[in-house]
Protein backbone atom coordinates (compact mmCIF):
# COMPACT_ATOMS: atom_id res chain seq x y z
CA UNK A 1 0.00 0.00 0.00
CA UNK A 2 1.06 3.30 -0.57
CA UNK A 3 2.22 5.71 2.00
CA UNK A 4 0.36 9.40 2.83
CA UNK A 5 3.88 10.61 1.59
CA UNK A 6 3.81 7.93 -1.68
CA UNK A 7 0.33 9.66 -1.99
CA UNK A 8 1.41 13.33 -1.96
CA UNK A 9 4.07 12.93 -3.98
CA UNK A 10 2.14 11.18 -6.99
CA UNK A 11 -0.31 13.79 -6.91
CA UNK A 12 2.39 17.12 -6.97
CA UNK A 13 4.31 15.38 -10.02
CA UNK A 14 1.34 14.45 -12.00
CA UNK A 15 0.86 17.96 -12.30
CA UNK A 16 2.60 20.41 -14.57
CA UNK A 17 6.79 20.80 -13.52
CA UNK A 18 7.47 24.04 -13.21
CA UNK A 19 10.00 25.58 -15.60
CA UNK A 20 12.49 26.77 -12.52
CA UNK A 21 15.98 25.85 -11.95
CA UNK A 22 15.32 23.48 -9.31
CA UNK A 23 11.97 22.45 -9.82
CA UNK A 24 12.06 19.26 -7.58
CA UNK A 25 13.17 21.26 -4.77
CA UNK A 26 9.91 23.32 -5.23
CA UNK A 27 7.98 20.29 -5.58
CA UNK A 28 9.99 18.53 -1.94
CA UNK A 29 9.19 21.76 -0.35
CA UNK A 30 5.24 21.41 -0.71
CA UNK A 31 5.90 17.48 0.68
CA UNK A 32 7.69 18.95 3.50
CA UNK A 33 10.94 16.12 2.55
CA UNK A 34 14.61 17.45 0.85
CA UNK A 35 14.91 17.47 -2.64
CA UNK A 36 17.41 14.39 -2.12
CA UNK A 37 14.57 12.15 -0.63
CA UNK A 38 12.18 13.14 -3.36
CA UNK A 39 14.72 12.24 -6.20
CA UNK A 40 15.30 8.47 -4.53
CA UNK A 41 11.58 8.23 -4.57
CA UNK A 42 11.32 9.12 -8.21
CA UNK A 43 13.92 7.14 -8.98
CA UNK A 44 12.21 3.98 -6.90
CA UNK A 45 8.91 4.51 -8.71
CA UNK A 46 10.53 4.49 -12.02
CA UNK A 47 12.73 1.45 -11.08
CA UNK A 48 9.05 -0.17 -9.52
CA UNK A 49 7.66 0.47 -12.85
CA UNK A 50 5.01 2.40 -10.57
CA UNK A 51 5.71 5.00 -12.74
CA UNK A 52 5.90 4.80 -16.35
CA UNK A 53 7.67 7.91 -17.49
CA UNK A 54 8.07 11.62 -16.43
CA UNK A 55 8.13 13.85 -19.90
CA UNK A 56 6.24 16.18 -22.55
CA UNK A 57 2.69 15.53 -23.28
CA UNK A 58 2.29 16.60 -26.69
CA UNK A 59 -0.71 17.82 -28.30
CA UNK A 60 -0.52 16.01 -31.13
CA UNK A 61 -2.77 17.80 -33.12
CA UNK A 62 -0.20 20.83 -33.01
CA UNK A 63 2.67 18.77 -32.96
CA UNK A 64 1.84 18.03 -36.63
CA UNK A 65 -0.34 14.11 -36.23
CA UNK A 66 -3.36 16.44 -36.85
CA UNK A 67 -4.94 13.22 -36.96
CA UNK A 68 -6.07 10.14 -34.83
CA UNK A 69 -8.53 6.97 -34.81
CA UNK A 70 -9.67 4.40 -32.25
CA UNK A 71 -10.05 1.26 -34.50
CA UNK A 72 -11.33 -1.68 -33.29
CA UNK A 73 -10.96 -5.38 -34.30
CA UNK A 74 -13.32 -8.31 -33.38
CA UNK A 75 -10.97 -11.13 -33.12
CA UNK A 76 -11.32 -14.73 -31.43
CA UNK A 77 -10.58 -14.84 -28.31
CA UNK A 78 -7.56 -17.57 -28.88
CA UNK A 79 -6.21 -15.27 -31.15
CA UNK A 80 -6.32 -12.35 -29.41
CA UNK A 81 -3.36 -12.33 -27.92
CA UNK A 82 -0.92 -12.89 -30.97
CA UNK A 83 -2.79 -10.53 -32.54
CA UNK A 84 -2.67 -7.23 -29.92
CA UNK A 85 1.21 -8.50 -29.96
CA UNK A 86 1.44 -7.47 -33.51
CA UNK A 87 -1.07 -4.09 -33.52
CA UNK A 88 1.37 -3.21 -30.93
CA UNK A 89 4.58 -3.08 -33.00
CA UNK A 90 3.29 -0.90 -35.15
CA UNK A 91 4.81 2.74 -34.57
CA UNK A 92 2.04 4.88 -35.74
CA UNK A 93 -0.05 3.06 -32.51
CA UNK A 94 0.45 4.55 -29.51
CA UNK A 95 -1.90 2.20 -27.53
CA UNK A 96 -2.91 -0.93 -27.53
CA UNK A 97 -5.61 -2.82 -26.02
CA UNK A 98 -7.69 -6.34 -25.38
CA UNK A 99 -11.07 -5.31 -23.81
CA UNK A 100 -14.18 -7.33 -22.85
CA UNK A 101 -17.23 -7.72 -25.13
CA UNK A 102 -20.87 -6.08 -24.79
CA UNK A 103 -23.59 -7.92 -26.05
CA UNK A 104 -24.04 -4.89 -29.10
CA UNK A 105 -20.29 -4.29 -29.28
CA UNK A 106 -18.09 -7.26 -30.78
CA UNK A 107 -14.49 -5.63 -30.96
CA UNK A 108 -12.36 -6.93 -28.47
CA UNK A 109 -9.16 -5.17 -29.57
CA UNK A 110 -8.54 -1.53 -29.47
CA UNK A 111 -5.82 0.84 -30.91
CA UNK A 112 -5.12 4.28 -31.06
CA UNK A 113 -3.69 5.11 -34.45
CA UNK A 114 -1.91 8.21 -35.58
CA UNK A 115 -1.49 10.01 -38.41
CA UNK A 116 -0.62 13.18 -40.60
CA UNK A 117 -3.61 12.72 -42.51
CA UNK A 118 -7.14 10.90 -41.97
CA UNK A 119 -6.05 8.70 -45.13
CA UNK A 120 -2.96 7.66 -43.70
CA UNK A 121 -5.32 5.70 -41.01
CA UNK A 122 -7.73 4.47 -42.84
CA UNK A 123 -4.29 2.75 -44.55
CA UNK A 124 -2.49 2.34 -41.10
CA UNK A 125 -6.09 0.42 -40.37
CA UNK A 126 -6.49 -1.55 -43.35
CA UNK A 127 -2.81 -2.55 -43.19
CA UNK A 128 -2.49 -4.01 -39.60
CA UNK A 129 -6.20 -5.79 -40.74
CA UNK A 130 -3.90 -7.70 -43.27
CA UNK A 131 -1.30 -8.08 -41.09
CA UNK A 132 -3.44 -9.96 -37.96
CA UNK A 133 -5.76 -11.81 -40.69
CA UNK A 134 -9.12 -10.34 -39.39
CA UNK A 135 -10.74 -7.99 -41.18
CA UNK A 136 -13.64 -7.11 -39.43
CA UNK A 137 -12.35 -3.51 -38.36
CA UNK A 138 -13.81 -0.24 -37.29
CA UNK A 139 -12.36 2.79 -37.36
CA UNK A 140 -13.91 5.94 -34.97
CA UNK A 141 -12.42 9.28 -35.70
CA UNK A 142 -12.92 11.58 -33.04
CA UNK A 143 -15.30 14.51 -34.33
CA UNK A 144 -14.28 16.99 -31.07
CA UNK A 145 -12.22 16.12 -28.00
CA UNK A 146 -14.45 17.37 -25.03
CA UNK A 147 -11.38 16.50 -22.14
CA UNK A 148 -8.32 15.59 -21.98
CA UNK A 149 -6.07 15.72 -18.99
CA UNK A 150 -3.88 13.80 -16.54
CA UNK A 151 -5.05 11.75 -13.77
CA UNK A 152 -5.80 13.66 -11.20
CA UNK A 153 -4.07 11.82 -7.84
CA UNK A 154 -5.37 13.82 -4.76
CA UNK B 1 -0.50 27.19 -34.85
CA UNK B 2 0.81 26.48 -38.31
CA UNK B 3 3.71 27.89 -37.82
CA UNK B 4 6.42 25.36 -38.85
CA UNK B 5 8.79 24.10 -35.96
CA UNK B 6 12.34 24.73 -35.83
CA UNK B 7 14.79 22.28 -35.84
CA UNK B 8 15.83 22.88 -32.33
CA UNK B 9 12.15 23.10 -31.32
CA UNK B 10 11.70 19.59 -32.70
CA UNK B 11 14.78 18.53 -30.63
CA UNK B 12 13.35 19.88 -27.62
CA UNK B 13 10.26 18.07 -28.18
CA UNK B 14 11.68 14.65 -29.19
CA UNK B 15 13.91 15.01 -25.82
CA UNK B 16 10.92 15.80 -23.83
CA UNK B 17 9.30 12.94 -24.49
CA UNK B 18 11.47 11.09 -22.91
CA UNK B 19 11.80 10.71 -19.43
CA UNK B 20 13.20 14.00 -17.50
CA UNK B 21 16.24 13.46 -15.07
CA UNK B 22 15.49 12.76 -11.84
CA UNK B 23 18.67 15.72 -10.59
CA UNK B 24 18.25 18.68 -9.03
CA UNK B 25 18.93 21.27 -12.12
CA UNK B 26 16.90 18.66 -14.91
CA UNK B 27 16.40 21.73 -17.39
CA UNK B 28 20.49 22.39 -17.65
CA UNK B 29 21.15 18.67 -17.86
CA UNK B 30 18.55 18.79 -20.70
CA UNK B 31 19.74 22.02 -21.94
CA UNK B 32 23.56 20.52 -22.07
CA UNK B 33 22.46 17.41 -24.18
CA UNK B 34 20.96 19.70 -26.45
CA UNK B 35 24.05 21.76 -26.17
CA UNK B 36 22.19 25.21 -25.67
CA UNK B 37 21.59 27.63 -22.49
CA UNK B 38 19.11 26.46 -19.36
CA UNK B 39 17.55 29.67 -20.23
CA UNK B 40 16.92 29.23 -23.99
CA UNK B 41 15.59 25.80 -23.63
CA UNK B 42 13.01 27.11 -20.38
CA UNK B 43 12.14 29.96 -23.02
CA UNK B 44 11.25 27.69 -25.94
CA UNK B 45 9.33 24.91 -23.57
CA UNK B 46 7.51 27.77 -22.84
CA UNK B 47 6.39 29.16 -25.63
CA UNK B 48 5.98 25.92 -27.07
CA UNK B 49 3.16 25.22 -24.09
CA UNK B 50 1.77 28.82 -25.23
CA UNK B 51 1.15 27.70 -28.32
CA UNK B 52 -0.75 24.44 -27.78
CA UNK B 53 2.28 22.08 -28.74
CA UNK B 54 3.04 20.71 -24.95
CA UNK B 55 0.01 20.04 -23.17
CA UNK B 56 1.98 19.33 -19.92
CA UNK B 57 5.14 18.08 -18.43
CA UNK B 58 4.17 15.35 -15.81
CA UNK B 59 4.83 11.81 -14.32
CA UNK B 60 2.50 9.47 -15.76
CA UNK B 61 2.08 6.52 -13.34
CA UNK B 62 0.32 3.02 -13.87
CA UNK B 63 -2.75 3.56 -12.19
CA UNK B 64 -3.17 -0.25 -11.23
CA UNK B 65 0.03 -0.44 -9.66
CA UNK B 66 -0.81 2.80 -7.61
CA UNK B 67 -3.91 1.31 -6.44
CA UNK B 68 -6.08 2.90 -8.69
CA UNK B 69 -8.96 1.43 -11.46
CA UNK B 70 -9.05 3.02 -14.75
CA UNK B 71 -11.50 1.61 -17.84
CA UNK B 72 -12.87 3.00 -21.16
CA UNK B 73 -16.88 3.56 -21.25
CA UNK B 74 -19.00 4.39 -24.98
CA UNK B 75 -22.66 6.02 -24.49
CA UNK B 76 -25.31 6.15 -27.02
CA UNK B 77 -26.56 9.99 -27.17
CA UNK B 78 -29.36 11.48 -29.63
CA UNK B 79 -27.29 14.33 -31.81
CA UNK B 80 -29.34 16.66 -30.01
CA UNK B 81 -28.09 15.84 -26.58
CA UNK B 82 -24.52 15.13 -27.19
CA UNK B 83 -23.27 18.16 -25.71
CA UNK B 84 -25.21 17.96 -22.65
CA UNK B 85 -24.16 14.42 -22.37
CA UNK B 86 -20.06 15.28 -22.95
CA UNK B 87 -20.66 18.04 -20.13
CA UNK B 88 -22.32 15.57 -18.27
CA UNK B 89 -19.35 13.25 -18.40
CA UNK B 90 -16.88 15.69 -18.03
CA UNK B 91 -17.81 17.30 -14.71
CA UNK B 92 -16.44 13.72 -12.69
CA UNK B 93 -12.71 14.82 -12.38
CA UNK B 94 -12.32 10.80 -12.30
CA UNK B 95 -12.71 11.12 -16.13
CA UNK B 96 -9.38 12.01 -18.26
CA UNK B 97 -10.79 11.92 -21.97
CA UNK B 98 -13.89 12.03 -23.64
CA UNK B 99 -14.39 12.43 -27.30
CA UNK B 100 -17.31 12.05 -29.53
CA UNK B 101 -16.87 9.69 -32.37
CA UNK B 102 -18.90 8.90 -35.44
CA UNK B 103 -20.64 6.10 -34.44
CA UNK B 104 -23.65 4.51 -32.72
CA UNK B 105 -21.46 4.77 -29.62
CA UNK B 106 -21.20 8.43 -30.15
CA UNK B 107 -19.35 9.65 -27.03
CA UNK B 108 -16.53 7.81 -25.54
CA UNK B 109 -14.46 8.37 -22.15
CA UNK B 110 -11.85 6.96 -19.48
CA UNK B 111 -12.15 6.81 -16.35
CA UNK B 112 -9.50 6.31 -13.73
CA UNK B 113 -10.77 6.47 -10.10
CA UNK B 114 -9.60 5.61 -6.72
CA UNK B 115 -11.93 2.51 -6.52
CA UNK B 116 -14.01 0.16 -8.46
CA UNK B 117 -16.59 0.91 -6.79
CA UNK B 118 -16.17 4.59 -7.68
CA UNK B 119 -16.19 3.71 -11.69
CA UNK B 120 -19.39 1.67 -11.16
CA UNK B 121 -20.87 4.40 -9.56
CA UNK B 122 -20.17 7.10 -11.79
CA UNK B 123 -21.09 4.22 -14.69
CA UNK B 124 -24.87 3.93 -12.72
CA UNK B 125 -25.40 7.56 -12.68
CA UNK B 126 -24.96 8.48 -16.31
CA UNK B 127 -27.30 5.22 -17.24
CA UNK B 128 -29.89 6.91 -15.19
CA UNK B 129 -29.74 10.21 -16.85
CA UNK B 130 -32.08 11.09 -19.39
CA UNK B 131 -29.78 12.59 -21.77
CA UNK B 132 -28.09 8.83 -22.48
CA UNK B 133 -29.88 5.89 -24.53
CA UNK B 134 -27.13 3.36 -23.66
CA UNK B 135 -24.28 3.21 -21.58
CA UNK B 136 -21.27 0.64 -21.63
CA UNK B 137 -18.31 -0.12 -19.72
CA UNK B 138 -14.93 -1.94 -21.92
CA UNK B 139 -12.80 -2.63 -19.24
CA UNK B 140 -9.25 -3.82 -20.63
CA UNK B 141 -8.28 -7.71 -20.08
CA UNK B 142 -5.08 -7.00 -21.87
CA UNK B 143 -2.52 -4.26 -22.26
CA UNK B 144 -0.36 -4.53 -25.50
CA UNK B 145 1.14 -1.13 -25.49
CA UNK B 146 1.28 2.71 -23.94
CA UNK B 147 4.00 4.75 -25.77
CA UNK B 148 2.53 8.46 -26.68
CA UNK B 149 5.98 9.50 -27.52
CA UNK B 150 5.75 10.65 -31.32
CA UNK B 151 8.80 11.77 -33.26
CA UNK B 152 8.35 15.04 -34.55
Amino acid sequence: MLSPLDKKIISLVSKDMLLSSRPFKVMAGKAGISEDKLLARLKSYKKSGMMRKFSAVLHHINAGFKHNAMCVWNVPEKSALNAGRIIAAFDYVSHCYQRKRRADWKYNLYAMVHGKTRAECIKAAKKISGKIGFPDCKILFSSKEYKKTGVKYG
Amino acid sequence: MNRALTALDKRILNRLQQDIPFTAEPWKKIAGELNIQEARLLNRIAILKKRGIIRRIAAVFNPRKVGFVSTLAAAKVAPENIEAAARAVNKYPEVTHNYKRQEEYNLWFALVAPSRKKITLIINRLKKNKKFKKVIELPAVRLFKIDVSLKV
